[in-house]
């Protein structure tokens, strides 16, 4: 043996070994897999981990849906994001409500007008909110002040307003030049800069709509997301390219001006959509509940509902639709088998042959037809007992019932220091993280009430030229 | 314009495919406006200066002369079928992140995926002239591509290896199957403490209604997760406006994977504060997972809130909004007409614009006490009443025609646009947000451009999209783990790669 292999040989340090080196690695390693998760996301003990942007200070002058949420999922990662609102008036989706309906009272305060309306939820989760009118000179300083004292900002205002009040990037470069500065709006520089844009302009101008819905042949209509997807989808992007930007000003120590247009974003997801028009000039039309790409892969209506005693119509009439999915070759044939129908397997053995489009109407409606006389529940029972992949489609009630979101905490009551007890649905439902988990503290707060906190505290500005400005309405 | 008459012969559509392409009819097919035309508009508003400012600073042609935010981080990504971790890792790489993805020799199958199966709309590459489907070729950006059988135990020791000389790995397999390979999180974070590792799936990859595999392997994929988040529930026409039944009164999933994208672009959020939290605190990495089910259900409104709060159940109301009037679109002669606009200073000028052609709508709308104060004007019956005036007037005209009136009154409205209006729309041209790119492998490719490409230092950038299977296995193996080509060959032959 060689010199060297015996030296080797002797240093064997214990700890260099692989392996785990204490019973608690053991356990960690042995855990059947779930348990290991459960414990690395600990869901509910997120308040003792640490914050992963903690120290990062952003300003909100948004409004709406579309760029408060780019600032409301990093206040969810720990920066602590302070939200600018018009005096008296604050954000307009406060007056935001469905059907007029669900407003949020402060557990103190039930005057009729002093309501939140629920269009208002999730955009602005743990922001201080502050208030200050742009267009007296008094407020500028107040302005610049938090401009000097921050890491960066998003607007949404129409191109070019900020900058006509000298708050806009150019101004700001010279005051702090590690500012990352964000505007987010529908269109940016170009023929339409000054076109106003909202989530639904995005649906429908950019493509996404004229994809979505039951193909015109059969009935049906261009159909709207039922939430403001473009609005969220585009600020969660605009999220992602703030975090790039901070990551290159940890290197270099420069900001950053990153314009954003909700209106592409909506193009954006589109996928084989671009390129198959580009390429073969083919503009691609709605196809509904299945999937132009896969089959069988879509959702099937059932004959029977599984309340029909229920009181409310969408239980009663609505709980019978299944996502029904068996696309490769096995699993269609075992649904052909399901259904009663095993000369479809023979007519189309391959994918190729089921995925065009008059196999899809074919075999969806074979599946329908048996499905004609059972319930959702039936459906999906039958379907998973054979091994097959199917789910129902739940609505609200069923979601917020659901044990599987209750056990990873991304459905839970949260008790807010000013309206009570909420249902909080978003936040821990971005994204678990085992060391520095995203967090809930409260969904909003009223108009201007962290003045004092952000302008006494912060800017240290006296309490009576705090209480001369609110009078005068500066803030 | 044509160049030249020819003489063509149609019999079937095969015989049209030729005709077709950017090479033969050039994008856009009428030009751009000028960006003197569009310094005419800045003027209009006093607006000069900034206008050249945004101009000069943030133009897409610059993207190439300005470094990349995240070329420091290098990321693995190991998926098959699904979008949530191309999207991902293409946001990240667009950003300038070295990506390399990760398949099994077999490829992934979503490069089989095209519409309707039709094998002609699928693009060959220039080497081999496999072809691959447009979705896996539009959203795997600037990916290196290298194949790796993880199934042998060399291939296991080979991404190890990888995994240790990485920041992030984005992954996206059955729940529990890369731990039980001792591949996990569990596993590698020994190996490499500052790992980032993020599982994405359709609804989690624990909990009691954790992702499945079919019994012959069929994994879940989207919508499953917009199904179990009452997305789709709440999203279409009830049966009170179209007839149940496939007939367009059912619930309807969206046209795209949107609940994969929601989850690739939250994954990327989350990593990038991971990583942050690494660098700054020398925290070390993490495990994050993201599943499209919940990260949908974060951006879904309030519904499961409202739920909580008074026990109602949203219903569908297909293209209306039950929060805003007017916000929605409607029918008119030629497709359909968005219009938006619900504060007062809108909402008159919406009725003043109509009013012109359609008297009775300011005697039945404006002066209507209900319609008056604007958070009642988006009670049920108030939607109804504006919506069937509105579409009474939108019935008898054109898109173009209503969009004109309205635009003279600087109301966000506009018309559904199907993609070839949307590649043709003068802004989308201008800026443009639909592109071209000279790909090496595929010819010239209609795209759509990356969003965070409008940035004064950083810009995102598509370097290359999708590449042939393999196409980086040289490269990427001698410059990670020093393996040449005789061993790449001697892998090869064992089936590793």
């Amino acid at each position: 043996m060689f010199e060297d292999d015996i030296k080797k040989l002797k240093v064997c340090d214990f700890d260099e070994l692989p392996g785990p080196k204490s019973k608690e690695e053991l356990d960690e390693m042995k855990a059947p897999f779930e348990d290991y998760c459960r414990k690395a996301f600990d869901v509910g003990n997120e308040f003792v981990k640490p914050d992963a942007l903690k120290g990062i200070r952003w300003l909100s002058t948004t409004m709406y849906i579309f760029t408060p949420h780019s600032v409301a999922n990093i206040a969810e990662l720990g920066a602590e994001c302070i939200k600018i609102e018009m005096p008296r008036m604050g954000d307009a989706m406060r007056h935001t409500s469905p059907f007029n309906e669900a407003y949020l009272y402060p557990l103190h305060d039930t005057r009729p007008m002093s309501g939140t309306g629920l269009g208002f939820t999730n955009a602005n989760v743990n922001k201080y909110f502050v208030t200050l009118d742009y267009h007296v000179p008094e407020a500028k300083k107040l302005y610049y002040n938090l401009v000097r004292q921050s890491d960066g900002l998003t607007e949404c205002y129409r191109h070019g307003t900020f900058d006509r009040w000298k708050q806009g990037y150019r101004d700001l470069m010279e005051i702090n030049p590690r500012f990352i500065y964000v505007w987010g709006g529908g269109f940016g520089y170009g023929p339409k800069i000054f076109g106003g844009s909202y989530d639904i302009l995005g649906q429908a101008h950019a493509g996404l709509s004229s994809v979505t819905g039951a193909h015109e042949d059969f009935g049906g209509h261009s159909t709207k997301a039922t939430n403001w997807v473009i609005d969220w989808y585009s600020g969660t992007q605009i999220t992602v390219c703030m975090l790039a930007a901070l990551h290159y000003r940890r290197k270099t120590g420069l900001g950053t001006m990153i314009e954003f247009s909700q209106v592409q974003a909506a193009t954006r997801c589109l996928g084989y959509t671009v390129p198959l028009y580009g390429k073969f000039g083919i503009v691609r039309q709605r196809w509904g509940n299945w999937d132009t790409q896969l089959c069988v892969h879509g959702i099937i209506m059932t004959g029977k509902t599984d309340f029909p005693d229920a009181e409310n119509p969408q239980d009663k009439f609505e709980t019978r639709y299944v996502m029904v999915s068996a696309f490769q070759d096995a699993d269609f044939k075992e649904l052909c088998n399901i259904i009663k129908k095993p000369d479809l397997f023979s007519s189309y053995k391959t994918h190729k042959e089921r995925v065009g489009a008059p196999a899809q109407m074919e075999i969806y409606a074979a599946i329908e037809k048996w499905a004609a006389n059972k319930s959702r529940a039936e459906v999906v029972r039958i379907l998973k007992e054979h091994g097959l992949l199917a789910a129902p489609v739940m609505n609200d009630r069923e979601v917020y019932e659901c044990d599987h979101y209750r056990q990873r905490g991304t459905v839970r009551w949260n008790d807010d220091p000013l309206f009570g007890d909420v249902v909080c649905q978003s936040a821990y439902s971005a994204g678990l993280m085992s060391k520095t988990p995203r967090r809930h503290k409260w969904q909003w707060r009223p108009v201007g009430a962290d003045n004092v906190k952000i302008y006494h505290e912060l800017l240290g500005v006296p309490m009576s030229k705090i209480n001369e400005m609110y009078n005068k309405g500066i803030i | 314009m044509a160049k030249e008459k020819r003489d063509i012969e149609i019999k079937s559509r095969a015989d049209t495919l030729p005709l077709m392409g950017p090479d033969v009819r050039p994008w856009p097919v009428t030009p751009p406006p000028s960006p003197e035309e569009c310094m005419k508009v800045y003027e209009k508003r006093k607006a000069g200066e900034f206008g050249k400012f945004l101009e000069d600073n943030l133009r897409l042609d610059y993207r190439f002369d300005k470094p990349e935010a995240l070329k420091d981080f290098k990321m693995l990504g190991m998926g098959l079928w699904r979008m949530g971790h191309k999207f991902c890792t293409g946001l990240l790489a667009e950003q300038g992140m070295e990506f390399i993805n990760i398949e099994p020799p077999t490829g992934d199958p979503a490069r089989q995926l095209t519409p309707f199966g039709r094998e002609e709309y699928m693009l060959k590459d220039k080497a081999a002239g496999t072809p691959c489907g447009l979705d896996f070729l539009h959203e795997l950006r600037n990916a290196q591509s290298i194949t790796l059988n993880i199934e042998t135990v060399e291939g296991r020791e080979i991404y190890k290896k990888l995994a240790m000389l990485v920041d992030v790995i984005v992954e996206e397999y059955p729940p529990g199957y890369m731990d039980s390979l001792g591949l996990g999180y569990r596993q590698l974070s020994k190996l490499n403490p500052g790992l980032i590792y993020c599982w994405i799936g359709q609804r989690g990859q624990w909990g009691p209604m954790k992702d499945e595999v079919s019994k012959f392997g069929q994994w879940m994929l989207s919508p499953f997760g917009a199904c179990a988040d009452s997305w789709v529930a709440n999203t279409g026409f009830p049966p009170d406006q179209c007839p149940r039944g496939g007939k367009g009164g059912d619930p309807v999933r969206s046209g795209v994977w949107l609940d994969d994208y929601v989850a690739g672009e939250q994954s990327a959020v989350s990593i990038l504060a991971a990583l942050y939290y690494r660098e700054e605190f020398r925290g070390g990495g993490q495990f994050i997972e993201t599943t499209a089910a919940e990260a949908l259900m974060d951006i879904l409104d309030f519904d499961i809130t409202w739920y909580g709060f008074n026990k109602s159940i949203k219903a569908r109301t297909g293209a209306w909004d039950p929060n805003l009037n007017q916000y929605e679109w409607n029918p008119c002669k030629d497709g359909y007409m968005m219009i938006g606009g619900q504060t007062d200073r809108l909402w008159y000028r919406i009725g003043m614009c109509i009013e012109r052609d359609l008297p009775m709508f300011g005697r039945l709308i404006h002066e209507d006490p209900l319609l008056k104060e604007m958070a009642a004007r988006n009670a049920l019956q108030s939607l109804i009443k504006t919506y069937t005036v509105t579409t009474k007037w939108l019935r008898d005209i054109n898109r173009i025609e209503a969009e004109t009136k309205l635009m003279e009154y600087e109301i966000a409205a506009g018309p559904i646009l199907y993609i070839d209006e949307v590649c043709e729309f003068p802004h989308f041209k201008y800026r443009p947000w639909v592109n071209t790119i000279e790909d090496e492998q595929y010819g010239t490719v209609l795209y759509a451009e990356s969003c965070g490409a409008y940035q004064h230092r950083t810009p995102a950038r598509v370097k290359w999209l999708g590449r042939p299977l393999g196409h980086d296995n040289g490269e990427v193996y001698k410059r990670y783990l020093g393996y040449g080509p005789m061993k790449l060959r001697e892998l090869k032959a064992k089936g590793v790669i």
